[in-house]
C-alpha cells in the first residue's frame, strides 16, 4: 500500500476547504455527507501541534526562524512513519531555508496538489476571511514578504506561514520541478467538476470510478456546506467573518471590484494571470479562464478542462 | 554544586539555575536529583525500544537532542546529564532542563505528569489544561493578579498522595500578555534571548510551596462564536481529556510507563471534577473568563 504524504498546497481562500471535504467525502464510508465540523485528512503543516509532538521538547520558546529550521525533518519523519495515505493542507509558500534547504523536502512529499484560483476572485474572499477592506487584501496579496501568525510578540497555535505574494505563492509551488505536483485551477473545479476531480482523485490515489466522484460532489456542493454551516456553524471560520461558505463564484469580481481594484491586481500579477490563462491577449481580464497549455508548468501534471 | 527545591525533590545541579527555589546545603537532605554536564553519545542510545526523531528511551531512560542546544540523558527519575552543542546559551539550556527533562525525571518517579497551570483556592487546587496557544499562562497570571497563589505553571505534577506540588516561583509570559495583563516590562528578564517572551517572577507570597490537593481541571478551548460555554464532563468521559493532557505522552510510550498511566488517570478522574470551558477566539476578555470560572468554581462549594 502507498503511504507517503500529499500536500494540498494553496494560497487562502482558493478552493483548499472544498478539495478537502471532496477528499473526506470520497474516502467515507457513509452515505451522508461528513460533518464539516468533523473535518480531518490530516493537520495542516503549520500546526504547531504536530511538530511539537514530533519533535518531543517545547517549541514554546523558540523563534520563527528556529522553529522553521526544525520543521523539514519533521515533515520528512512524518513522511516515513506514515502508514497510508495522508493528506496535509499547507498554506505555506514553497519556500527555502537560509541554509538551503526547502522547507518542504522532496523526501516528505509523495505529490502536491496545488490549487490556484483568479486573483480577482481571491482578493473578495481574502477581504472578507480577513475581516479587511478589498484594498487591504489587495495589499497583502502583492505583498512579497506577506506572512500569517509572524507576529514576535506571542505565538499562536499555528506557526508563522510565508506566503509571499499571491504570484510568488503560486510560482513557489508550481516551479518547484524536484516534487511531484498537480495545478489545478479553482475555476475548472467550479466549471468541469467530474473531469477536474477525476484527474485530482487519480493523482491523489482515491477512488476514481464515476458514481465515487458525482456522490462526493454532491455531498460538498456550495449550497449543502452552506446549509450545515447555517445549522451548526463552521469552526474554521474566522471569528470575525459572517461566513466561510460565502458564494464560492467564478467572476464575482465583475460585480464587486472597482476598475481600480481590477487594475491593481492585474498589473501586480499580470505575469501569473497570463501563464495561467486568466487574461487575454490583450491583458484583459477574463470570467472564465483559457484552457493552459501544457508548457506553462515544468512538467507535472496538469488537470484542466481538457 | 547548586542546590534546590521543586517538585517536592531535593535537586542537586552543576548548572546554576536562578528560577528555582535555592536550599541551605547545609541541610542534610538526601539529593533526588542529580543535574551534571557529561558525554553523550549523539547517536543515541545503544538499544533504544523507543526512536522518533530527536527524542530515544529505554525504560527508565530518556535521549533528548535539541538542535542547536544540547544533547540530553535523563536515568532512573534521579539524574539528568547534558552535552551542550557548540555556542549554546545557558539560558536556552535551562528551559529545556526545567520542562522536558524534569518533566520526564517526573514520570519517571510515576507523578501523573500533566501539561497545565496549577492555581491555589482555599486549601485545595485547581488545573488549567489545554493546547499551547490558549492562554493558559496568561489566565494564571491574571488569577495572579487577583491575589491566588501560583502552583505551576507548564508542567503540574501529581504525586504519589494525588497532591500537586508546587514547580518553579514564575509564570512564562510573552510580551503580548504582559501587556495585555498590564504588568510593565521593568525587572523582567527575556527567557531568550531569542524571543519576545519573559519570566515573571512570584515572591514567595504568591508561589505557594505546600502541596495542595487537586479538586478539578478545566480543559480550556475557544471558538469563533462569541459566547463562554462551560460543559461538566462526568463519569468515565473524564478518562480521555486527563489522559490526553498529560505532559508529552511519547515520553511515556517510550519509558514504557503506560499501565502505569493509565490506572493513574482512572484515579484521578474519579475524584475530581473535570469541566471544558470554552472562550472566544475574537478576544481573550481575560476578566469575564476569570469571573465565568470563579462563578463555577463557587457553584461547587469551592472557596474563591
Amino acid at each position: 500500500m502507498s503511504a507517503g504524504i500529499f500536500w494540498l498546497a494553496s494560497y487562502p481562500k482558493s478552493g483548499n476547504t472544498w478539495m478537502r471535504l471532496f477528499i473526506a467525502n470520497l474516502n467515507g464510508e457513509e452515505e451522508e455527507a461528513v460533518d464539516i465540523n468533523e473535518l480531518y485528512t490530516g493537520s495542516i503543516a503549520s500546526g504547531r501541534g504536530w511538530i511539537d509532538d514530533v519533535l518531543g521538547f517545547d517549541i514554546g520558546a523558540l523563534s520563527h526562524d528556529e522553529i522553521d529550521q526544525l520543521r523539514p525533518d519533521v515533515y520528512r519523519w512524518s513522511a516515513e512513519q506514515a502508514e497510508s495515505l495522508e493528506y496535509h493542507k499547507i498554506h505555506d509558500a514553497y519556500t527555502t531555508l537560509a541554509d538551503g534547504r526547502q522547507l518542504i523536502p522532496a523526501n516528505a512529499t509523495y505529490g502536491v496538489l496545488y490549487l490556484l484560483r483568479n486573483p480577482l476572485d481571491v482578493a473578495i474572499s481574502f477581504a472578507h476571511h480577513s475581516n479587511c477592506s478589498i484594498d487591504k487584501a489587495i495589499d497583502n496579496m502583492s505583498n512579497p514578504q506577506f506572512a500569517f501568525c509572524g507576529g514576535t510578540k506571542r505565538l499562536n497555535n499555528q506557526l508563522r506561514q510565508w506566503l509571499l505574494s499571491w504570484s510568488d505563492h503560486v510560482i513557489s509551488w508550481v516551479d518547484a520541478a524536484q516534487i511531484n505536483r498537480l495545478v489545478v485551477r479553482y475555476e475548472d473545479m467550479v466549471n468541469h467538476p467530474m473531469t477536474t476531480f477525476s484527474k485530482v482523485a487519480g493523482f491523489l490515489e482515491l477512488a476514481t470510478d464515476e458514481n465515487s466522484i458525482t456522490q462526493a460532489l454532491e455531498h460538498c456542493t456550495i449550497k449543502k456546506l452552506q446549509e450545515q454551516e447555517q445549522e451548526k456553524g463552521f469552526k474554521e471560520k474566522m471569528a470575525t467573518s459572517a461566513n466561510f461558505f460565502r458564494k464560492g463564484k467564478v467572476g464575482d469580481w465583475q460585480e464587486t471590484l472597482s476598475e481600480t481594484q481590477i487594475q491593481r491586481i492585474v498589473t501586480d500579477h499580470c505575469q501569473v494571470m497570463q501563464r495561467f490563462g486568466y487574461l487575454d491577449s490583450q491583458g484583459q481580464p477574463l470570467v472564465n479562464p483559457k484552457p493552459i497549455e501544457r508548457q506553462s508548468i515544468q512538467q507535472p501534471a496538469f488537470a484542466s478542462q481538457g | 554544586m547548586y542546590s534546590y527545591q521543586a517538585f517536592g525533590l531535593a535537586i542537586s545541579s552543576e548548572i546554576e539555575l536562578p528560577q528555582l527555589i535555592p536550599v541551605n546545603t547545609s541541610d542534610d537532605l538526601s539529593v533526588d536529583v542529580t543535574i551534571e554536564y557529561g558525554k553523550i553519545d549523539k547517536n543515541g542510545l545503544k538499544d533504544p525500544t523507543s526512536k522518533d526523531l530527536y527524542c530515544q528511551s529505554t525504560i527508565n531512560h530518556l535521549w533528548l537532542h535539541v538542535p542547536e542546544v544540547a544533547w540530553f540523558e535523563v536515568m532512573n527519575g534521579n539524574k539528568i546529564v547534558v552535552m551542550a552543542e557548540t555556542g549554546a546559551d545557558l539560558q536556552s539550556i535551562r528551559l529545556f532542563l526545567l520542562g522536558s527533562c524534569m518533566g520526564c525525571i517526573l514520570h519517571q518517579r510515576h507523578y501523573l505528569v500533566m501539561h497545565a497551570n496549577t492555581i491555589r483556592f482555599g486549601n485545595q487546587c485547581v488545573m488549567f489544561a489545554g493546547a499551547s496557544g490558549n492562554g493558559k499562562s496568561t489566565l494564571a497570571a491574571a488569577f495572579h493578579q487577583r491575589g491566588q497563589q501560583i502552583l505551576a505553571d507548564d508542567v503540574s505534577a501529581i504525586n504519589k498522595q494525588g497532591d500537586v506540588t508546587p514547580s518553579y516561583p514564575q509564570i512564562k509570559l510573552w510580551h503580548d500578555a504582559i501587556k495585555q495583563l498590564g504588568i510593565g516590562f521593568s525587572g523582567l528578564n527575556k527567557i531568550r534571548l531569542q524571543v519576545e517572551k519573559y519570566a515573571y517572577p512570584l515572591s514567595d507570597t504568591c508561589f505557594c510551596q505546600q502541596p495542595l490537593p487537586l479538586s478539578a481541571i478545566y480543559l480550556l478551548s475557544s471558538h469563533n462564536e462569541d459566547e463562554f460555554l462551560m460543559e461538566p464532563i462526568n463519569g468515565f468521559k473524564k478518562f480521555n481529556p486527563i489522559k490526553n493532557n498529560t505532559y508529552r505522552p511519547k515520553y511515556i510510550k517510550g519509558l514504557e510507563l503506560q499501565s502505569v498511566h493509565l490506572k493513574q488517570v482512572g484515579q484521578l478522574a474519579k475524584r475530581i471534577r473535570v469541566t471544558r470551558i470554552t472562550r472566544p477566539n475574537r478576544s481573550f476578555q481575560i476578566e469575564r473568563l476569570i469571573d465565568f470560572i470563579l462563578e463555577d468554581m463557587q457553584s461547587h462549594g469551592m472557596a474563591v
